[in-house]
């Protein structure tokens, strides 16, 4: 199935124009995952001007995203795509909303790190917010490299991770919730860590939709709402 | 049980949590037709023109009030296999045939079937419009004459009939008595499902029928597909992919001589199995 | 200058050129000879001038018409013993027909200039064409009514017209009774001889039956006295007339009105005169009995013969032509032998003609003719019915001539009915047979027609064949008439490519014939193209309603 990949169409147009999407899917995702960066760099360092900078940045990512989908709009209609070729499209079409979701959430976290930095929180309280931040990023970029890789297996591997980021958000609730018992007064600040950690979190849910986008178009199988085994089972026996 | 094809896609929101298994028959490739009445069958079927094999160890499963496409590039057996249903290819000189196709369980290649009797049953059209060089009238009471019917109340109640059930009553009903070469192409080609369906057979094979035909006239043709579907069992022959896609049920790849792959349409046309399906229903090398 | 013509060359105008060039040969020699046999045949009809001379230096007075002139060297005329004057090297000659044949034993004379003295044209003279002896060129001197003649003074021309009049008149009266009531009563007598020999045959002859076949006899034979009588009294009447005419040496001469067909003084004429007697002429032509072996007079059975000879033949040729290519094509198996046979019956079309002939008279004539008067018509033995020459055997060899033709043409026409037609309508139910005769069998009648057309132009042309097998100078009856069975498709027959044969080659009398063979070879011609033209008509008729084939 894998090899699939690297027979032609008749039309090499056809080749180049798929070629062209999904390349450019995997730019809009390495500015996300720039903007990611940044944001968690600006979050260790305390870097308020960087903060600022992305938080107003997100544009980019919504550009990238209009082009891709009017691209995948054109190869529908002038190509009309069948199988393997209409499933790259869809997956396209939404692993890029995936992504400018991620954008959205990106630029949040930017605008609650610039609103901590500037307020002098304390580095400690928001520790745990660059773990999960690193987790995250590391998710999403392993989501992105199977797309690139269009491997299912991997993919399948990546969305396991998902459970994880959960937990781990729930961590960070149930710690702030101890220090606004703590200290009332905290309450503004906590509200903030607690929407970046939900961001955090919902990153973790677009990698994971990302996933599931390569694997339908792999193996050409729905798998969203699909219990994790069963993903499994299903590739396996392929 | 329920399939794919009826599942409700409603759920379109974000929603990442992760549900319990459910249904899994995830457009899985199973296309065998529980609900549906097998109306023709064909076994091991191989054909030979002269001593050239066209069709090779075909085996296949029509449904009843389905309609099944044929698909796969310029001679690999789609049309043979086709004409094998009303035996069209008795007409071709040295042609061989072994193995069944069954109609409700009978061999249609059984010494004591009538062929005749058997095109009744099994209408065809064609790739090209042949109208017969007659009225309009004339053409689509064409098969009844045949039989013999003679009563005039009869034929125009039956002419009515079937040009209305064509969809092309309303277009010519103010000249039936003119000569049918002059309606044009994509009228000429539903004149003559007309005159196919006037003689009420049970399943319709279509050879290509929209191919010497332009878009709109397509598209009518497709809209008629999709109303004789009701009453009648269709098996098409195309060679546009699109339009299997939109107006079969069931679609079935054949690559020389042999069925690649046959199943639902919406499965077939989205997730196929055989790497050749997949490459010719994208349009790549083989 | 060599530049330009290697230009000229290359640009394809020579070849343009010569295309063309052959084009327009072929289209003069056509138009060439359609003009010739036009002018020829239809001048011949002119009331030419009647011209009176003296000749032999004024030893002989001559009337006649100018038909011809030449211009010879003088040593042609020397040698026959004509004197020619000195120094005459080249001598101007006319041809004159001046009639008379009783008096001056050849209708056509040649007149050398020298001896001529000067022409003049006088008004009165007078051109009697008659049943026998042809033309009498003269001056009217007198009507004579029973051996007395009429006043001398009174309009004798009217008087003359008036009197052919009446004598037409009873002439016809007379043919009438003669070709029908007699003809009639002499078919009849002829079927009573037949029974009776057919009951005396038998060897069962009942006294009764002859009884009642004499009894027959006898009223017949009463009826034709009846007959006699009336025509004897007319004969009389028609006797009473005659003609005193002065020819041009001066004698007297009485001719019975009777034997006069036409009086006319063609000097006196004026145009509009000139052409009524042109269209008496044509008509008489088209529509009369030929007289003087076939020199004069009509060529009516000639056409009658012509067209009944090809639409008996189409009626045999095209069931069997059509039948035998829907086997070639619609039943046979495609291989080698009905290649055989495909080529066999290309060929069949390139034997030459005569050979169908020999052909005809061997199978047709002798031995199924035979036969079937033996079988059939035992009592007319020894003389032949069916075992001779005749317009069955004729149309039955042209049918044979023409077969090949029809066949490839109708072959022609079922290869170009679509296969999509037969397909679909096999796959509405309907046998191979079925196909046929409902839709392949109509969409190939054009075609078909086509080869009726061709074949009949064939057929009208040919002529070497028929003198075999049917054809004959001069039938005495029609091989259509009251008689029953109506159609006596045992007779002989006349034929217009026949009669330009014998009226051309066999005529005592040549120069009188020239023209008439022209007329005749016009009127072949008009036959053929009507034909012809009705078969294209009926053809483009079918083609609308039929129009897929062609697409």
């Amino acid at each position: 199935m894998a090899s699939q990949r690297f027979t032609h169409h008749i039309s090499q147009q056809f080749d180049n124009e798929l070629e062209a999407i999904r390349s450019r899917v995997l730019d809009m995702g390495g500015l996300i995952e720039d903007h990611l960066n940044k944001v968690l760099e600006a979050l260790s360092n305390a870097d308020a001007d960087l903060a600022e900078d992305v938080a107003n940045r997100d544009d980019q990512g919504n550009a990238y995203e209009t082009e891709i989908d009017e691209r995948c709009t054109e190869i529908l209609l002038r190509r009309q795509p069948a199988a393997s070729d209409l499933r790259l499209v869809l997956a396209v079409s939404k692993t890029i909303t995936d992504l400018e979701r991620v954008g959205d959430e990106v630029e949040k976290i930017g605008r609650i790190v610039l609103n901590l930095v500037t307020a002098d929180v304390p580095r400690s309280f928001y520790l745990s917010l660059l773990s999960i931040g690193h987790h995250v990023k590391r998710t999403l970029h392993r989501a992105l490299d199977t797309f690139a890789r269009t491997d299912s297996h991997a993919a399948v591997q990546v969305a396991g991770v998902d459970p994880e980021i959960d937990e781990e958000t729930n961590a960070i609730m149930r710690q702030m919730i101890t220090y606004v018992l703590e200290d009332p007064r905290s309450i503004t600040r906590v509200l903030d860590i607690v929407l970046a950690a939900r961001a955090f979190e919902r990153i973790g849910d677009h990698a994971n939709n990302i996933c599931e986008n390569v694997i339908y178009y792999v193996e050409g199988k729905n798998v969203r709402h699909t219990a994790l085994e069963d993903i499994e089972r299903e590739i396996g026996t392929e | 049980m329920t399939n794919d094809q009826e599942r409700p896609a409603a759920d379109s929101a974000v929603d990442t949590r992760p549900l319990p298994p459910r249904d899994r028959r995830v457009a899985g490739p199973s296309p065998a037709p529980e609900t549906i009445e097998e109306c023709i069958a064909v076994r091991d079927l191989n054909l030979y023109y002269g001593d050239k094999k066209a069709l090779a160890g075909v085996n296949l499963s029509v449904g009843k009030n389905r309609v099944t496409a044929f698909i796969g590039p310029s001679g690999c057996g789609k049309s043979t296999l086709l004409r094998c249903f009303n035996r069209m290819n008795d007409l071709i000189e040295g042609v061989r045939i072994e193995g069944r196709i069954e109609l409700h369980g009978r061999n249609i290649f059984d010494q004591s079937v009538d062929v005749a009797a058997l095109r009744r049953k099994v209408g065809m059209v064609f790739q090209k419009p042949n109208p017969f060089p007659k009225s309009i009238f004339e053409n689509v009471a064409y098969g009844l004459r045949i039989q013999g019917v003679k009563q005039r109340r009869i034929l125009n109640r039956v002419v009515e009939k079937a040009l209305r059930g064509a969809a092309l009553w309303d277009e010519v009903k103010d000249r039936l008595h003119e000569n049918a070469l002059g309606l044009s192409g994509g009228q000429q080609q539903r004149l003559v499902i007309a005159r196919a369906i006037a003689i009420e057979p049970e399943i319709l094979l279509l050879d290509e029928p929209a191919s010497a035909l332009d878009p709109i006239s397509t598209l009518k043709i497709e809209e008629l597909i999709y109303e004789l579907k009701e009453q009648y069992t269709i098996v098409i022959v195309t060679h546009n992919m699109q339009q299997a896609a939109r107006v079969s049920d069931f679609t079935a790849f054949m690559y020389l001589g042999e069925l690649v792959e046959f199943g639902r349409t919406k499965t077939l046309f989205t997730t196929p199995r055989n790497r050749r399906t997949e490459d010719y229903i994208t349009g790549r090398y083989g | 200058m060599h530049g330009p013509r290697q230009n000229w060359m290359q640009s394809g105008a020579p070849w343009i050129w010569l295309t063309a060039g052959a084009v327009s040969v072929s289209l003069l020699i056509v138009f060439g000879l359609l003009g010739l046999i036009i002018w020829n045949g239809l001048g011949h009809f002119w009331p030419a001038p009647v011209a009176a001379f003296a000749s032999d230096r004024g030893a002989t007075q001559v009337l006649g018409q100018i038909t011809g002139e030449e211009t010879v060297p003088r040593h042609i005329l020397t040698d026959a013993g004509e004197p020619v004057p000195e120094g005459m090297m080249l001598v101007r000659r006319y041809l004159v027909k001046s009639g008379n044949r009783e008096l001056q034993g050849a209708d056509f004379a040649w007149y050398v200039e020298p001896a001529m003295g000067p022409i003049s044209f006088p008004a009165d003279a007078v051109v009697l064409e008659r049943e026998d002896w042809g033309n009498f060129y003269g001056y009217l001197v007198a009507i004579k009514e029973q051996g007395v003649t009429l006043a001398a003074d009174a309009a004798l021309w009217p008087e003359l017209t008036a009197r052919l009049a009446r004598r037409h008149e009873l002439r016809d009266r007379v043919r009438s009774i003669e070709r029908d009531a007699i003809g009639a009563i002499n078919y009849a007598l002829e079927q009573l001889r037949l029974d009776r020999r057919t009951l005396e045959l038998a060897g069962n002859a009942g006294a009764a039956e002859l009884e009642a076949i004499t009894v027959r006899e006898r009223a017949l034979e009463q009826r034709y006295a009846t007959q006699a009588a009336e025509l004897a009294t007319l004969r009389q009447e028609l006797a009473r007339d005659a003609l005193v005419i002065r020819t041009a040496a001066g004698a007297e001469v009485e001719l019975p009105l009777t034997k006069i067909v036409r009086a006319y003084r063609p000097n006196a004429m004026g145009l509009f005169a000139k052409l009524g007697h042109y269209a008496g002429k044509v008509h008489e032509f088209i529509l009369d009995d030929p007289r003087e072996a076939n020199t004069e007079g009509g060529i009516f059975p000639a056409i009658f013969g012509t067209v009944l000879l090809v639409i008996v033949m189409s009626i045999f040729v095209t069931p069997l032509g059509i039948i035998a290519a829907v086997y070639l094509r619609e039943y046979a198996r495609q291989n080698l032998l009905t290649r055989l046979v495909r080529i066999a019956v290309n060929n069949l079309a390139g034997v030459p003609s005569i050979v169908y002939g020999v052909f005809g008279l061997g199978f047709f004539v002798y031995f199924l003719g035979g036969s079937i008067d033996q079988l059939f018509y035992a009592e007319r033995l020894p003389i032949p019915t069916f075992g001779t020459p005749g317009m069955l055997w004729s149309s039955l060899t042209l049918a044979l001539l023409t077969v090949p033709v029809v066949i490839v043409a109708t072959e022609e026409g079922l290869t170009r009915v679509p296969r999509a037609i037969r397909e679909g309508s096999l796959a509405l139910g309907a046998t191979q047979a079925e196909t046929l005769l409902r839709t392949v069998l109509p969409m190939a009648t054009p075609a078909m027609i086509t080869g009726l057309i061709l074949a009949v132009a064939r057929a009208a042309g040919e002529v070497a064949p028929l003198m075999m097998v049917g054809v004959v100078k001069l039938a005495p009856a029609l091989p259509l008439d009251g008689n029953p069975p109506f159609l006596h498709l045992d007779r002989k027959f006349m034929h217009l490519g026949f009669h330009i044969y014998d009226v051309g080659f066999q005529s005592p009398n040549v120069e009188a014939a020239r023209p008439l063979v022209y007329a005749t070879a016009l009127l072949l011609v008009l036959v053929i193209v009507t034909l012809n033209l009705a078969a294209i008509a009926l053809r483009q008729r079918l083609r609308k309603a039929y129009s897929a084939a062609d697409t």
